[in-house]
């Protein structure tokens, strides 16, 4: 049997996601109430924002609609991960119950298969509301727009998302390991708050951290600078493309690895 | 006959933590873990013949699914060969699931929300069945049970009943060489179990499918299996036809009388007559345990006729139920 192709699994995936949204879109009152939940979420967040930072001209030389970019940069950049890789969530779930075994029996690979069973529709609220401040806030910096200044935001948006879906593909595996593996994941969660914030107004350990460790700053603040301050780039804000793939690749291995070594629990 | 599945001394060892006891256990659990190895299966060894249905048997507990799950190539042997349709399952998992069907009961594998129907097409791409077979497949289906009513119901919406026996239409889809069913007949009612048997059977002819069936339900073996496997406690009991295992006890059948006056007594005067057999009796029957090596039914029922008239008779055989309790209860000898 020979390799299955890209286009193999693009098709698999498609036919998949098609179901499911018929599927759920039969269900209209759930529907439009997870819609609804979605959009005051949004709201929430954004409101939370403007109110922490509307009456400062600037911290630490970011101006509020910078901030506002980093935002919506976040916000773009975390879709991917709440789209296509929720099924994270219930990892430890099926992990737990046994019932992860299913997903061992297709030919095809497993964390694709795993993966592919949930598209989390809300998460493409998220991305309206991300692309819209974005916008927003391009104009009212007066940035230029340019082929080049795109080719940069699309490149530098999905290395963010490879990024937190490493950060939490990484998070959900330790469940293959250990039994109270939510906190983990939680905590990879919640820390993706700080990921809209620019990492100056952290004090140096959290930066340290933020950057080596739990690396939320290459989701938005790295990557921006690189259109924010194109005069003065880190090292870090290039190499972050290259750290995203790697990362996205170790944590797939990882992954993998936890998957594969899992011993079937349950009969 | 070229066999499709050959196991040698394969053996599973699980380790497990020692959990201590209380809040002071789990707390010393964090800091030194004591663990033991439970070996789920020992040294077994078997082949499996193309087109064969085999009965996989044992206590609870005895290691029937977790050979299942290394001979899916879901567990990894801690020692020993398995060779599955030519595949090592641990290390070709992909390549050996195109080859293999594989259903747990009471675990669905089909996708939750989705409409039967929309799972098949799934799995058609999955599985890259051609259009043709894929077709044919369905048609025979259709022949073979009434899947018009579960095609367009969402797996979710449907009884459990119906769960397993799309689950069963599901692993057979693609063809594949063999089919592993863990318990396909758990937890179903009688008209059910027979509709899945009769179901398995057809597939098994039609398409020469290798059956590993594991099972709690004697019926299963009766109506599907002529060759069983019996292993307990991860060891091999027995690996041969169910008809030779009936004869291991002796070839016992027991005839079961009616006469007048009460039975409880009477079997008790009648086991005065036939000291070598085993008389007994419960509210309707008395029954004698006849082992025809050494006496003839016939004889033994003109022996008892002899004293006292008989109302009524029956013989029964040795049934597997009983066999396999025997079995599970005092091994082979
Ligand atoms: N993942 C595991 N970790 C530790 N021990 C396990 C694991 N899986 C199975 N075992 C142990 O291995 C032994 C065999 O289990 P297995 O599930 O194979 O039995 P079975 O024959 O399928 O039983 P049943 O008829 O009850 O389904 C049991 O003692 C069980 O506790
Ligand atoms: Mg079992």
């Amino acid at each position: 049997m020979k390799r299955k192709s890209l286009r193999f699994y693009f098709r698999i995936y498609r036919k998949i996601l098609a179901q499911d949204i018929k599927s759920k879109m039969s269900y209209r009152a759930d529907f439009i109430i997870s819609t609804i939940g979605m959009i005051f979420t949004n709201v929430a967040g954004f409101i939370s924002f403007w109110i922490l930072f509307r009456r400062f001209p600037s911290i630490n030389g970011w101006s509020y609609h910078e901030m506002l970019f980093l935002y919506g940069f976040s916000l773009v950049s975390l879709t991917p991960v709440q789209c296509l890789f929720d099924n994270n969530w219930s990892l430890r779930q099926y992990v737990y119950t046994g019932d992860f075994i299913k997903y061992c029996f297709r030919p095809i690979n497993l964390f694709f298969y795993f993966q592919s069973e949930v598209f989390d529709i809300k998460g493409l609220g998220q991305f309206a509301f991300g692309i819209g401040t974005l916008v927003y806030s391009w104009n009212k910096i007066g940035l230029d727009f340019t082929p080049l200044i795109l080719l940069k935001v699309i490149v530098f948006l999905i290395t963010a998302s490879l990024i937190m879906i490493a950060l939490q593909n990484a998070a959900a595996a330790t469940c293959f390991w250990i039994q109270n593996s939510f906190y983990v994941l939680d905590l990879v969660y919640r820390f993706r708050d700080y990921a809209k914030y620019p990492i100056t107004i952290f004090n140096p350990v959290f930066k340290f951290i933020f950057t080596f460790v739990i690396p939320i700053a290459f989701i938005a603040y790295y990557p921006s600078l690189v259109i924010l301050r194109p005069d003065d780039i880190p090292l870090l804000s290039w190499l972050s493309p290259l750290f995203g793939l790697v990362f996205f690749w170790l944590s797939y291995k990882f992954w993998m690895h936890g998957a594969l070594k899992y011993n079937g629990t349950g009969s | 006959m070229a066999n499709i599945i050959e196991i040698k001394n394969i053996t599973k060892e699980f380790k497990v933590l020692n959990r201590r006891e209380g809040l002071i256990g789990s707390f010393k659990d964090l800091f030194s873990r004591n663990y033991k190895t439970v070996r789920a299966v020992d040294n077994i060894s078997m082949t499996v013949g193309q087109g064969e249905i085999v009965g996989y048997l044992g206590p609870n507990g005895a290691g029937k699914s977790t050979t299942i799950k290394m001979m899916t190539g879901v567990l990894e042997p801690t020692s020993g060969e398995i060779l599955v349709g030519g595949n090592v399952p641990y290390k070709n998992r992909t390549k050996n699931a195109q080859e293999i069907g594989v259903v747990f009961g009471q675990r669905s594998q089909l996708w939750w929300a989705l409409p039967l129907i929309e799972s098949f097409k799934i799995l058609r791409d999955i599985y890259q069945i051609p259009e043709q077979n894929y077709k044919s497949m369905l048609e025979l289906y259709q022949s073979l049970v009434d899947i018009e009513p579960l095609l367009h119901k969402p797996v979710r919406q449907m009884s459990l009943g119906q769960r397993t026996l799309s689950d069963i239409l599901a692993a057979f889809l693609h063809d594949p060489k063999i089919v592993f069913l863990d318990e396909p007949t758990i937890g179903l009612d009688v008209s059910m179990k027979s509709k899945i048997r009769t179901l398995i059977h057809a597939l098994n002819k039609e398409k020469n499918t290798t059956v590993i069936l594991t099972t709690h339900d004697m019926g299963d073996v009766d109506a599907l299996c002529r060759r069983i496997v019996i292993i307990d406690k991860g060891k091999m009991l027995y690996d041969n036809d169910i008809e030779h295992l009936k004869g291991f006890f002796g070839s016992y059948r027991t005839l079961k009388i009616r006469v007048d006056g009460d039975l409880k007594e009477q079997s008790g005067v009648i086991q005065g007559e036939l000291p070598d057999m085993k008389v007994s009796a419960d509210d309707e029957w008395i029954s004698v345990l006849v082992d025809e090596d050494k006496a003839k039914v016939i004889d033994v029922l003109g022996q008892i006729q002899k004293s006292r008239s008989v109302r009524d008779m029956k013989l029964e055989e040795i049934s597997t139920e009983e066999v396999i309790r025997k079995i599970y209860e005092e091994g082979v000898k």
